[in-house]
């Protein structure tokens, strides 16, 4: 297992502390018995603020329920949990949901948004449900970055996939989280529109300053990447640093 | 295909619950009904035979005053007879009346006709002697040797009971039996079924030329049927509601059928795909249906036997003498009560089922997110609906002018029906209009509640079309009825204009006790007590009669008081004077040698052994009249019951008779009453078919909309916000639901007022019951609200990373 500690780099979204979510000793078992699954099987991670961070792995490699504990979605069934300099760990339903809703931003691989709302609406919908005004200049920026203008008023049927993803990405940024998870975010999607979301993802990071985790399986995808997190049964391989192609490829085919 | 159809049963069957709930329930109703008939022909025919069996011929068609006729005629024609029929007459024991009994029948002399069966004691031989039936005596602790009073006002007879009898039937049960002597001075209060009658028959018909004669087992056959025609016509309207029930339930099964197959269509695809026919697939969800439709039917016929019987069980354990008999259900209730449960269950599936087949293969392999996101009414639907909502308000405008009850009813059902085809375009309106009230005071859950409430149009006009149809008859039911009541009421001040009258008898004392204003007055119930001042004259031809001044009308007379208004020159005879002769255009009046002209009207409402003058007009017969009635207001929330009896032992007390009009309107109200809470008791079962309808609308989204949910929680929508926002949702579907079917059911009910009533009654009001109209949509919001609580708790459990994860 390699293990190569992230440097510190420049933080224009400043903030109190260096990191923008950790795990340490995380468990996760599905099932019992000799159903288990064990998904996560102790895992130590830190993920610093400002960056773009690829978690990469085979299918049930666990990443995607290291993300859902990451992000308050799912309790894990050990370890501690801490994002923005908030511990997870032992909060109630109510006070995650809470946390979510004030800190974190999602943008899910598909069913990403409510079909009865147009977009605007499931755009503003976070900001809603906490209850906190939607500050028109910044739904605008948003909304330009994403060139989203014109499709303001249509329901998620009438958007295609590409436009649909985008108007996900708009709705996890516009509260100004402490950090974005993004779960598949291309799974669904062609190599065009792929490309055009990924972009923006990493625009997010680079311009707006926004900490992005992204969950995929592509390496195409995680090229976009500052940083990439390797995980395969349940374990963390490797936490790469601006890697280059080549590094990747070689780590993940020692994931194998 | 045959192990598709086992395994998509074990899997799906939870999710059948309650299509298979409202069949259960629309069966088990008519199971149910089946053996309450049963019973209550088994109890109503049983033993009727018995006072005709010794009897040569039956004298029918006869009144109470025939009877008397008929029993005087008998021993001068050498024959042998006894009345079979009742009077209600007051019973006392010691000057107190007995509670609950006050039937009284005759029983015969004649060991021949005597068809009770003795219990204790010696059957009554004559005059002065009696006996009571044996529950009776039972209940009340009337023992053989006890003396009662029977009898009403001056009337009674004191008898002495020698025997406590059973009654073979239910049907001829009587509380106390007289001999013929001891009745007949009650004879013209009687309800005379017939005359038994052994012997020469010839005099029959020379004491009463009108009397109907035929063989006794002939009449015995005609009462029979006669009975179990009674019982075939309250079993035909109790299965009229479960028909509606039955309706009900096919809109809750075809909504479940399309929900479910919209849910599996593409593992249904996917079939498609991997080989199966379109016939096949057809087949097997045909299947489906047949198989939940059998074990549907089948718990309703076991459910519907259980209730049946134990219904009959109870109803005999608690009202011994309700003559209910053997609740034993015959078996081609069972087959057509399961037919029908079946059949419904097929025919609601039909359409879905359909539908389904038209599932292309390749509906599998998409990538879908949402197969159908809105399925819109189309256009033909929408037309249709219209001008038949059109045409049937037209009849309904045609029934009100021609006052047709054929035409209203044809032109209800299709005005409704109509409504109920523009429901995918009118609910999800109105709902959408209503949902903004809720998104504005319940914030972002209310507003997506609106929203997904209205996401299938069809299937939300279908969940409240079942809730619509139940609450449209409850409310037209209880507007009508509210109505119905005022209308009688506005009639019954007419006839009734005094609450009760004590009027000093013909051959009573010449005035009142001058206490008896006080007297009466102290009893509970009594609001206001006016003493009538009269003079006793001779009218004309008709002898002599008490003249009674009207008093001054200060809140004792009922409507507008001008009922009872008497001119001057004017005497006002009662209705029911007992006179046979025509009463004249004008009538002399004389007191002590003063004669007055005056003109006759006739009026009622004042008792019926006086007349009535203005108190100008008695000023000029008699200057020292003396107290001659009473008149009472009553509380309008006395028991009449309790105060008919106190004021009976008052009226015999003061030798006066008693005239009350409170008891008669009191009966009209508990009638009334009774109906309207037995109409919408049994239009209830359609309700709650149709909140299991919601529940299970409301259940099966949930399903659908795991990921939604998981969504919506991931963003920030606490597990109370999910619970409210699906609460909402119930309530949004149950609230518009019963709002209009308020709406509809009040303009039915309006209709009904304008060519039903207002027939009878010219000025009858459209009366709308607002505290019980507002019950109604208390209750549904409330049914709604609980149709959400196990849906809401399941979605609410769900974690949202499980919630995201399924597919």
């Amino acid at each position: 297992m390699t293990i190569t500690q992230p440097q510190p780099q420049p933080q224009p979204h400043a903030n109190t502390g260096a990191l923008a979510a950790s795990a340490r000793g995380l468990t996760r078992t599905y099932g019992r018995g000799d159903a288990a699954v064990h998904a996560l099987r102790g895992v130590d991670l830190d993920l610093p603020r400002g960056r773009f961070t690829a978690i990469m792995g085979p299918s049930g490699s666990g990443k995607s329920t290291l993300m859902h504990c990451l992000a308050g979605l799912d309790a894990a069934d050990g370890g501690t949990v801490a994002v923005d300099d908030v511990v997870l760990t032992g909060l109630d339903d109510t006070a995650l949901t809470l946390f979510r809703r004030e800190r974190v931003g999602f943008v899910f691989q598909s069913f990403n948004l409510l079909p009865m709302l147009t977009a605007e609406q499931n755009i503003a919908l976070p900001l809603e449900l906490a209850g906190r005004r939607l500050d028109p200049a910044r739904l605008a920026e948003v909304v330009d970055t994403l060139g989203l203008r014109d499709r303001l008023s249509h329901r998620p049927s009438e958007l295609s996939g590409g436009q649909q993803q985008r108007v996900a990405i708009a709705r996890a940024l516009v509260a100004q989280p402490a950090i974005v998870f993004a779960d598949e975010p291309t799974g669904n999607l062609d190599s065009e529109s792929s490309a055009e979301v990924l972009g923006f993802l990493r625009r997010s990071v680079r311009e707006l300053g926004h900490t992005v985790v992204m969950v995929t399986h592509e390496l195409s995808a995680a090229a976009y990447a500052d940083d990439v997190v390797v995980i395969a049964d349940g374990t963390i391989r490797a936490h790469l640093v601006s890697p280059t192609a080549e590094v990747l490829a070689s780590t993940l085919q020692d994931a194998r | 295909m045959r192990t598709v159809l086992l395994s998509s049963l074990r899997l799906h069957t939870r999710r059948y619950v309650s299509a298979i709930l409202a069949v259960v329930i629309s069966v088990a109703f008519v199971v149910t009904i089946a053996a309450l008939s049963a019973a209550a022909r088994d109890g109503l025919t049983r033993g009727v035979s018995a006072p005709f069996e010794n009897a040569d011929v039956v004298a029918t068609a006869i009144s109470g005053r025939d009877a008397a006729d008929l029993m005087a005629a008998a021993p001068k024609a050498g024959a042998d007879a006894s009345v079979v029929g009742w009077a209600e007459l007051r019973v006392a024991r010691d000057a107190t009346t007995v509670d609950g009994v006050d039937q009284v029948a005759s029983i015969a002399t004649a060991p021949d006709l005597r068809w009770p069966t003795l219990v204790d004691g010696t059957f009554p031989t004559g005059p002065g002697e009696a006996a009571v039936d044996d529950r009776v005596a039972e209940d009340s602790g009337i023992a053989v040797g006890d003396t009662l009073e029977v009898g009403r006002g001056g009337q009674t007879s004191e008898v002495r009971v020698t025997a406590v009898v059973d009654s073979p039937s239910a049907f001829l049960r009587s509380e106390v039996y007289l001999t013929w002597p001891d009745l007949a001075p009650f004879a013209d209060q009687m309800l005379v079924d017939s005359v038994a009658w052994a012997g020469p028959e010839a005099a029959i018909t020379k004491a009463v030329p009108t009397a109907k004669v035929m063989a006794s087992d002939q009449y015995v056959d005609d009462l029979t049927k006669q009975l179990n025609h009674g019982v075939d016509v309250t079993a035909i309207m109790l299965l009229l509601f479960g028909a509606i029930a039955l309706f009900v339930s096919v809109l809750v099964i075809a909504n479940t059928f399309s929900i479910l197959l919209a849910q599996r269509q593409r593992d249904l695809a996917l079939l498609r795909c991997v080989g199966a026919t379109r016939r096949q697939v057809r087949r097997s969800v045909r299947l489906e249906a047949l198989a939940i439709g059998v074990l549907a039917a089948a718990i309703g016929l076991i459910a519907g036997t259980a209730l049946g019987h134990g219904l009959v069980a109870a109803l005999n354990s608690w009202f011994p003498n309700a003559g209910l008999g053997h609740a034993s259900v015959s078996p081609t209730w069972y087959v057509a009560a399961g037919l029908t449960g079946v059949l419904v269950t097929l025919v609601a599936s039909w359409l879905p089922t359909r539908r389904v087949t038209t599932v292309s293969p390749l509906a599998a392999l998409r990538p879908g997110e949402d197969v159908e996101v809105r399925s819109a009414a189309g256009r033909l639907r929408l037309a249709a609906g219209f001008v038949t909502v059109a045409v049937g308000a037209v009849l309904l405008g045609v029934s009100v002018a021609t006052t047709e009850p054929l035409v209203m009813v044809l032109g209800g059902i299709l005005a409704f029906s109509g409504v109920l085809m523009l429901g995918p375009v009118l609910m999800p309106a109105l709902i959408g209009l209503t949902g903004r009230l809720t998104g504005r005071v319940l914030g972002t859950p209310g507003r997506l509640a609106a929203g997904n409430a209205v996401r299938h149009p069809r299937r939300t006009a279908a969940t409240t079309a079942s809730l619509l149809i139940g609450v449209t008859l409850t409310t037209a039911v209880l507007t009508g009825m509210a109505s119905t009541r005022a209308a009688l009421s506005s009639e019954l001040d007419t006839s009734y204009p005094i609450d009760a009258s004590l009027t000093v008898g013909p051959e009573g004392a010449q005035s009142l006790d001058p206490d008896a204003a006080k007297v009466v007055g102290a009893i509970d119930g009594v609001e206001q007590v006016v003493t009538v001042p009269g003079v006793r004259a001779t009218v004309g031809q008709l002898g002599p009669l008490e003249i009674l001044g009207r008093p001054a009308d200060d809140g004792l007379l009922r409507g507008d008081g001008t009922e009872l208004d008497v001119a001057d020159d004017e005497i006002a005879l009662p209705v029911d004077l007992g006179i046979d002769e025509p009463i004249p255009d004008r009538v002399t009046v004389q007191v002590d040698g003063h004669s007055v002209q005056l003109r006759t009207v006739v009026k009622e409402g004042f008792g019926n052994t006086s007349a009535l003058v203005s108190s100008a007009t008695l000023a000029r017969l008699t200057s020292e009249p003396h107290d001659a009635a009473l008149w009472l207001r009553i509380d309008d929330d006395a028991d009449s019951g309790d105060l008919a009896d106190r004021l009976d032992v008052a009226a015999s007390g003061l030798g006066a008779d008693l005239e009350n009009g409170f008891a008669d309107r009191a009966f009209i109200n508990l009638q009334l009453d009774i109906m309207t809470g037995a109409v919408v008791g049994l239009l209830g079962m359609a309700v709650v078919v149709a909140l299991i309808g919601i529940a299970n609308t409301l259940g099966l989204s949930v399903l659908e909309r795991t990921r939604e949910h998981a969504l919506l929680r991931a963003l920030g929508l606490t597990r109370r916000q999910l619970r409210t926002m699906l609460g909402v949702e119930a309530v949004l579907l149950s609230v518009v639901a019963t709002v209009l079917g308020t709406a509809i059911g009040a303009t039915f009910a309006w209709v009904g007022v304008e060519a039903l009533i207002r027939k009878a009654v010219s000025d009858a009001p459209l009366v709308l019951p607002w505290g019980q109209l507002a019950i109604v949509v208390l209750i549904s919001a409330a049914a709604g609200l609980l149709a959400c609580v196990l849906p809401a708790r399941r979605a609410a459990r769900v974690t949202p990373a499980a919630g995201l994860a399924t597919d």
